[in-house]
């Protein structure tokens, strides 16, 4: 290591994997310069310029890959199995405190971009404010504010219940002005208690006044579905991203719904699957076996499990993108453990490269930043983690984080301040 | 002595700390090849290392400091947590969304706990912000020192600090506002005697009337409340002790012409009725640093220069003002206003150093950041000695800062009730520190 103040930074080591699912590199290199990658290639042919200050870093047996990009996320979530109907009534300050660690806790393991899916009031458009003063460090941001819930539906609780397409318009525009990069909306009912999850939420018109509004200003849709009549409305109201993506009938039943496949497929709908989330819950229990006994069945989680990694497998092959998506901290799954919904596409089918280029490119490219993130590529920002060993082979390798860096910039991984 | 391997120590009973020396702050010197056994988050007993023993059986996690003195933990009687410590101004500062102040609160709560800092007073944080962090951290969300909180400080109309959300006229609204504030969760009132930096204020004169201040006075005594008034001006001083406040701070001698006055009947009467002083000096230094930075990077303004000139002239008179207090015997402790103006949370220790340069021994200027810091707010049944009973707010210091107050700086451990702190990386814990100016 040489110059830490220099303009370039050299990384190298034995692999590299940039994002796009093709064969691992071998012996690389790659300059960063200032925020920007500027070479990638062998590391006898990656050269700073003549004379220019250089900190050269050779990481050895470790894998160099882009940062990984979490496509949901809440960020003010504790993650302790607390319902959202309680996480609310902490004030919004406690709650943006919350979000300031929980974003540096991803960041620290290795996310250098994130999609936040519905928070309370303004705390994420504060949070951001407060990154941009460099109070809190952050992966990048894209943010919906608070989701667009029917009233009583999901998520209503963080303070937008609208009515009518008028009211879903304006729901749009207010969150627009406020800051919002992306439109969540709760399609079904889900965890919320006055809610109904196998029940679509909004009606047709209402869900078209807020795709249309939101795509009328360049902003994408992403919608919360847990169960096939959810789904089908948003397919009709032509969301981008659909959630959870829960094959299941209004009476509770699960039957897996080709059509819907094919139409996810032909509309070009990202699909982000959550399936870390109880894969998370399902470790826990086996971790703490006493606990599994008394409150949770843990058979019937891992058969839940199976039969929605079922459902994923079968929609890739209709063709269907599967995004990474990890839904931390909801309910039991703590932030800064992207790892495991990654891991859980390995178990849902994907091979390890694929389940990579889920939680890289993909992402990046179902949250609409992969013209700057996403991919390790010349001209691209330089959002770099290193690993060591292979994720490739061993996708558990992910979490062997050496570096992260961000924007160019080395992330100190143990500044806890 | 017993000394057990690291990995099975994770659940020991007791936790044993040796150097060689110990400062317990109660007053004598410091304790050779000294010890601190801790049980819980409570102190068992400090002596010798020989002497200091846990029971016969019991497990102990034993850390040795070879070089070092363990002390108390510092207690700094006056911090700004919404503060950013870069010279923007109050009324900028209380301009920001309360959930950004509780996120900067949150980072200097921090700083604090990790420069050693283990009990802080906070004396002016906008809104409910402050309890917000109380909040978090009764939640388990974030860590931060022992805080002694005042909500909001109580002002007049346009007072210094008015801003933050505290603003009452009459015996009446200020009685009131200090129940709100003990109702909220204040476990001592600050109120603004005099004006201040604040633009709409007067920094000369008196702000509220006497009767407003025994208003809010008596009524907080009648809750077991502390007191402490911000005064800049000789008649706030005044003001101040008509009204039975427990605490001045930054206790400026100034006529309402601004000329200096060194009121030694004032001082007297400080002493007799038993207030603490805070004087607030390294406030001053940090703009003179800050200055002294401008002019090598970009130059300095007309303006600048005559601020610069006349800081540096203040801090003489104050320096000069609080040598005289120290030695009629008034209690002047450490509280260091950070991070307002320039100085930033996380460097307490500028300011119990220039106590020593104000005529302290570097042994009561050690006493003035525990022992006497932690009486003036009225926690010394918990803090800011070493005895058994107390809490386990330790820190371990390389040298002895009873010899050299500097050494202060050098924290390589600190325990907060009973627990070791993991402070993070070196880079992150040296970037706290402000780089000093020769002047």
């Amino acid at each position: 290591m040489s110059d830490s103040n220099a303009q370039f930074t050299l990384l190298k080591a034995t692999r590299l994997v940039d994002g796009n699912g093709g064969p691992v590199a071998e012996q690389v290199a790659i300059m960063l310069d200032g925020d920007t990658i500027s070479a990638i290639g062998t590391k006898e042919t990656v050269q700073a310029p003549e004379g220019a200050s250089v900190n050269e870093i050779d990481y050895g047996d470790a894998t160099i890959l882009p940062g990984l990009v979490d496509c949901h996320v809440h960020v003010i979530g504790i993650g302790d199995g607390r319902a959202g109907d309680d996480l609310v009534t902490l004030p919004d300050e406690v709650l943006t405190l919350q979000a300031a660690q929980n974003v540096r806790k991803h960041l620290y393991s290795g996310v250098t971009t994130v999609r936040d899916c519905g928070a309370k009031n303004r705390t994420t458009f504060l949070l951001r404010e407060a990154v941009e003063m460099g109070i809190v460090p952050s992966p990048r941001l894209i943010l919906a504010g608070r989701p667009i819930a029917i009233i009583g539906g999901h998520l209503s609780y963080f303070g937008i219940q609208a009515t009518g397409p008028t009211e879903c318009r304006s729901a749009v525009r207010q969150l627009i002005k406020e800051g919002a990069d992306f439109i969540k909306v709760t399609a079904t009912g889900g965890s919320t208690r006055t809610s109904y999850p196998t029940v679509p939420s909004f009606n047709i018109d209402e869900f078209s006044a807020i795709t249309d509004e939101a795509h009328k200003f360049g902003k994408h849709v992403c919608a919360h579905c847990t169960s096939s009549g959810g789904m089908v409305n948003a397919l009709d109201a032509g969301i981008d991203t659909m959630i959870h993506g829960v094959h299941k009938d209004s009476d509770g039943s699960d039957t897996y719904r080709p059509d819907i496949a094919d139409r996810l497929a032909e509309q070009e709908v990202f699909v982000n699957p959550t399936l870390g989330q109880s894969l998370a819950r399902i470790r826990q229990l086996e971790d703490d076996p006493d606990r599994a006994l008394e409150t949770e069945d843990i058979d019937t989680m891992r058969r839940g499990n199976e039969g929605r990694m079922d459902h994923v497998a079968r929609m890739r092959d209709a063709g269907v993108v599967m995004v990474a998506g990890s839904d931390s901290a909801w309910a039991n799954y703590p932030m800064g453990d992207f790892q495991t919904e990654i891991e859980a596409h390995v178990m849902a089918g994907m091979t390890n490269m694929e389940a990579i280029v889920s939680a890289t490119r993909d992402s990046a490219i179902s949250c609409r930043v992969d013209d700057i993130v996403g991919t390790l590529e010349v001209g691209k920002q330089a959002d770099v983690l290193v690993v060591n060993g292979d994720p490739t082979r061993e996708i558990a390798a992910l979490r062997n984080v050496t570096d992260v860096f961000l924007a160019g910039e080395r992330v100190d991984r143990m500044n806890f301040i | 002595m017993l000394s057990v391997p690291a990995s099975e120590t994770a659940s020991s009973d007791y936790t044993l700390l040796t150097a060689d020396r110990v400062f317990d702050a109660t007053g004598g010197a410091p304790i050779e090849h000294g010890a601190v056994l801790t049980r819980g988050s409570e102190i068992v007993a400090v002596g010798t290392a020989n002497e200091v023993r846990a029971p016969e059986g019991a497990s102990v996690e034993h850390h040795h400091y070879p070089g070092a003195t363990i002390m108390p933990g510092m207690v700094d009687c006056h911090t700004h947590n919404n503060g950013f410590g870069d010279g923007r101004n109050g009324q900028d500062l209380a301009a920001l969304d309360d959930e950004i102040l509780t996120l900067q609160a949150a980072g200097n709560a921090r700083r604090s706990l990790f420069s050693g800092v283990t009990t802080i007073r906070e004396n002016g944080p906008k809104n409910m912000t402050m309890f917000r962090i109380r909040d978090a951290i009764n939640e388990g969300l974030t860590i931060g020192p022992r805080m002694i909180l005042c909500g909001r400080p109580v002002s007049i109309i346009g007072g210094h600090m008015g801003y933050f959300g505290g603003e009452v006229t009459g015996e009446q609204d200020c009685r009131a506002m200090t129940r709100q504030l003990i109702k909220e969760g204040a476990d001592y009132i600050k109120i603004a005697a005099t004006g201040g930096s604040t633009p709409s204020s007067f920094p000369l004169l008196p702000a509220f009337n006497v009767d407003e201040l025994r208003a809010v006075t008596d009524e907080a005594h009648k809750f077991g409340k502390l007191t402490a008034t911000h005064s800049t001006a000789i008649k706030g001083i005044i003001n101040s002790l008509d009204a039975n406040v427990d605490m001045i701070i930054h206790c400026v001698y100034k006529e309402p012409d601004n000329s200096d006055n060194f009121r030694v009947d004032i001082a007297e009467r400080i002493g007799e009725q038993d207030a603490y002083v805070n004087p607030t000096l390294h406030v001053g230094r940090a703009r003179i640093w800050s200055l002294m930075q401008k002019e090598r990077e970009s130059g300095l303004s007309e303006q600048d220069v005559s601020d610069l000139d006349e800081t540096k002239r203040e801090l003489e008179v104050r320096l000069e003002d609080n040598r005289r207090m120290i030695e009629m015997g008034v209690k002047v402790i450490t509280g260091s206003d950070s991070s307002w103006g320039d100085y930033q949370l996380g460097n307490t220790v500028y300011e119990s150093e220039l106590l020593v340069d104000a005529g302290y021994s570097h042994l009561q200027g050690v006493l003035s950041v525990t022992k006497w810091a932690s009486e003036a707010l009225g926690v010394n049944d918990i803090v800011g000695t070493l005895e058994p009973g107390k809490q386990a707010d330790i820190i371990v210091i390389d040298g002895d800062p009873t010899r050299d107050i500097d050494d202060l700086w050098n924290v390589s451990d600190v325990f907060f009730m009973g627990n070791k702190l993991d402070r993070g990386s070196g880079a992150s814990l040296n970037a706290v520190r402000q780089q000093p100016e020769e002047f």
